[in-house]
């Protein structure tokens, strides 16, 4: 039960976009079409599945306080906390490189419409937040951050699609020219987020 | 020399690699003792709160210094246990899934505030997203609340997080947790109002009804050891009593 | 003939990215880490403080090394550089502000992901002198602070009708009477949904309007 509260969690009401504005640029950057909007979803939801486990492991066994201990007790009270920026990062771009050449070997199609955004992914505030947010919230096990992962990346996902489909119908609206791209979709973005706000309080 | 050379490449980030985790193992070093004595202040404010003690990060430990003259650990079963009760982190316990009921301690504050003693109490609960915490100060006669400080980190604002202002703490003042028939009931947060006289409950927050809950079993599940302890201690008093009234006859 | 030390170029540096080159309203970078914390302005304040530190020294330092670091890793080299500054600063935070450094949390840490950073070193202090990467570098950091700043400013008033965590609205306007059994409140209340998280993007979208409105040549045509 928990998990699946973690997930629904993750995907409606600690939304990465609309609760923390997590990875807005490519959000913003890449939502002019469903297609390419779609591509960089799934790739977020793959990426943060990946990275999380792999940065809650490096956490629990290496960067918390007392987490050397299974070196022995000697290491209780070695606390390597400072290191966890560098090392999540250093995971979550390691990782993001490894996601690009496999997409680009399977699916040049989507390596090619994805085109510079997907190096970006390593910039995406998303994926180093996903880490920065388990650690925060202290999962007690690698299965609940995974949940809290694919909740996440679920959320940007369905965040990203939606913004997109409404992107490519508002062309045929009569924005005033001011708020025309950046303006427009930055308001819209509000109100799908207060709309969010109603899944507040779910819990199953 | 080659720039892109592999060699050149390795030792360059070799070198990266080290000054920068020498610098920064070095500033945290550094900053160790101000960090953790930032925490301590933090916690011996958050303990006084409940005592109704406003105290800065620049006087806490004065303050704590001045009022809480001991403090004592005890087990689920209400035995007292020897150690430091200040170092207990019962977050850290409450998140502990392997932790098994009698491997956690609660660890007990004693205040004396103009003259009178209290007790106060640490706690944590779940809420709706994730831990709450509180510290309840309890009266001599191990029954009455003198005060409440509860605190979060994740409750949805303007509704669960609410528990941290003094419109939900204070009508906390004055309850008693255990009944007119020296039962103990806890004090229950209540949807949709409390009777003002019912000393075991007081209003829970319109829309923030899962975190009252979580107040309410919070209170409930560790004054519920806490009490075992002072029932012991109130045992004590009386076998004391007796005894001094049997020697006195004699 | 020798370049003056602070021309007209120079001033550029920092003018632009102030208002028609502001990396928030108009290029769209570095936005995710930041609009969650302004809710109350003097953790906008912190926080673009932390992101001009890290701006200027990360640009002065790559700025620096900019001939030396190998082409093929610079990238990471980058983001080490970005990534230990701010873990200076996360430090630095929690020893002398703890609870500054209580109420950014993880925000801190998202400065690394700063696409404002990471896209000035590789756009200018990769190829520039160290003098102009820190005009750029600043600039940038001021054009990204004063947009968290506009809009703490408008939530924090709105929201709670305090700034800086002084009451500025008079706590007067709140009074209520009671009409009918009813309490009302005739002059002012708290606009709760202010602190709510969507109203930070709302307040950009007006704040790109407004500046859009002053300035034809930025508006998009898509």
């Amino acid at each position: 039960m928990d998990l699946v509260n973690i997930f629904i969690k993750g995907v409606f009401i600690d939304n990465m976009i609309f609760a923390y504005f997590l990875g807005m640029c490519s959000y913003l950057a890449v939502s002019k079409t469903v297609t390419t909007a779609n591509g960089l979803g799934l790739a977020v939801i793959f990426v943060l599945g990946i990275t999380v486990p792999v940065n809650y492991i490096l956490e629990t066994k290496i960067l918390k306080a007392g987490a050397l201990q299974w070196l022995g007790e000697n290491f209780i009270d070695v606390d390597l906390n400072v290191l966890s920026l560098i090392m999540f990062i250093a995971v979550v771009s390691a990782m993001v490189q490894l996601v690009e050449m496999i997409i680009e070997k399977f699916s040049p199609a989507l390596y090619s419409s994805l085109g510079i955004f997907l190096p970006l992914i390593a910039v995406n505030c998303a994926i180093l937040g996903g880490a920065l947010f388990m650690q925060e919230r202290q999962y007690s096990t690698i299965i609940e951050a995974t949940s809290f992962a694919l909740g996440s990346g679920v959320g940007w996902y369905l965040a990203i699609v939606a913004i997109a489909a409404i992107r490519e119908k508002i062309r045929y609206s009569n924005v005033p020219p001011p708020l025309r791209g950046l303006g427009i979709t930055f308001i819209i973005t509000g109100l799908m987020g207060i709309a969010f706000m109603c899944f507040m309080g779910i819990k199953i | 020399m080659n720039k892109e050379s592999n060699i050149y490449t390795f030792t360059f980030a070799i070198i990266m690699v080290l000054v920068i985790g020498v610098s920064l193992a070095v500033t945290s070093e550094v900053l160790q003792p101000r960090k953790k004595q930032n925490k301590n202040d933090k916690k011996m404010m958050d303990i006084l709160s409940a005592i109704n003690i406003d105290a800065s990060r620049e006087n806490a430990q004065q303050e704590y210094d001045k009022y809480i003259y001991s403090s004592s650990i005890i087990d689920n079963m209400g035995r007292v246990l020897e150690g430091d009760a200040f170092k207990i982190d019962v977050l850290f316990q409450y998140r502990d899934k392997t932790l098994l009921p009698e491997e956690r301690r609660y660890p007990l504050f004693k205040a004396n505030k103009d003259g009178s003693e209290y007790f106060i109490v640490p706690m944590v609960g779940s809420g709706l997203w994730g831990p709450i915490w509180g510290f309840i100060a309890l009266e001599n006669d191990y029954n009455t609340i003198y005060g409440a400080a509860f605190d979060h980190k994740t409750e949805t604002p303007g509704l669960g997080a609410e528990i941290n202002q003094d419109f939900f703490e204070q009508p906390f003042v004055g309850k008693k947790i255990i009944d007119d028939n020296g039962v103990f009931v806890s004090v229950e947060v209540q949807k949709g109002g409390a009777q003002s006289n019912d000393p075991h409950a007081v209003d829970g927050i319109t829309g923030g009804t899962i975190t009252s809950d979580g107040v309410t079993d919070m209170l409930k599940n560790t004054l519920m050891i806490y009490n075992k302890y002072f029932s012991s201690l109130i045992e004590d008093d009386i076998k004391k009593d007796t005894l001094d009234i049997i020697n006195n006859i004699d | 003939m020798k370049k003056s030390f602070f021309s007209k170029q120079h001033q550029r540096l920092i003018t632009d990215p102030m208002g028609d080159q502001n990396p928030i309203t108009i290029q769209v970078l570095g936005i995710c880490s930041a609009l969650a914390i302004t809710t109350q302005l003097a953790n906008a304040l912190v926080m673009t403080l932390a992101v001009i530190f890290v701006m200027i020294s990360a640009s002065m330092i790559i700025s620096i090394l900019r001939n030396s670091i190998p082409n093929r890793i610079r990238i990471i080299v980058q983001l080490l550089v970005v990534a230990s500054l701010v873990a200076l600063v996360d430090q630095i935070l929690k020893a002398f502000l703890p609870d500054a450094s209580d109420k950014l949390s993880v925000f801190i840490g998202l400065i690394i992901t700063n696409c404002i950073i990471m896209g000035r070193l590789e756009a200018f202090a990769m190829g520039n002198k160290v003098w102009e990467s820190f005009l750029d570098a600043f600039g940038n950091a001021i054009g990204y602070g004063w947009i968290l700043v506009a809009v703490a400013f408008v939530r924090e008033l709105f929201g709670s009708g305090k700034l800086m965590g002084y009451q500025i609205i008079p706590l007067s306007w709140y009074d209520t009477m009671t009409v009918d059994g009813v309490e009302k409140s005739f002059v002012y209340f708290n606009n709760n949904l202010m602190i709510l998280p969507p109203m930070a993007l709302i307040v950009v979208g007006l704040i790109i309007w407004v500046q859009r409105s002053k300035n034809e040549e930025l508006i998009e045509n898509d």
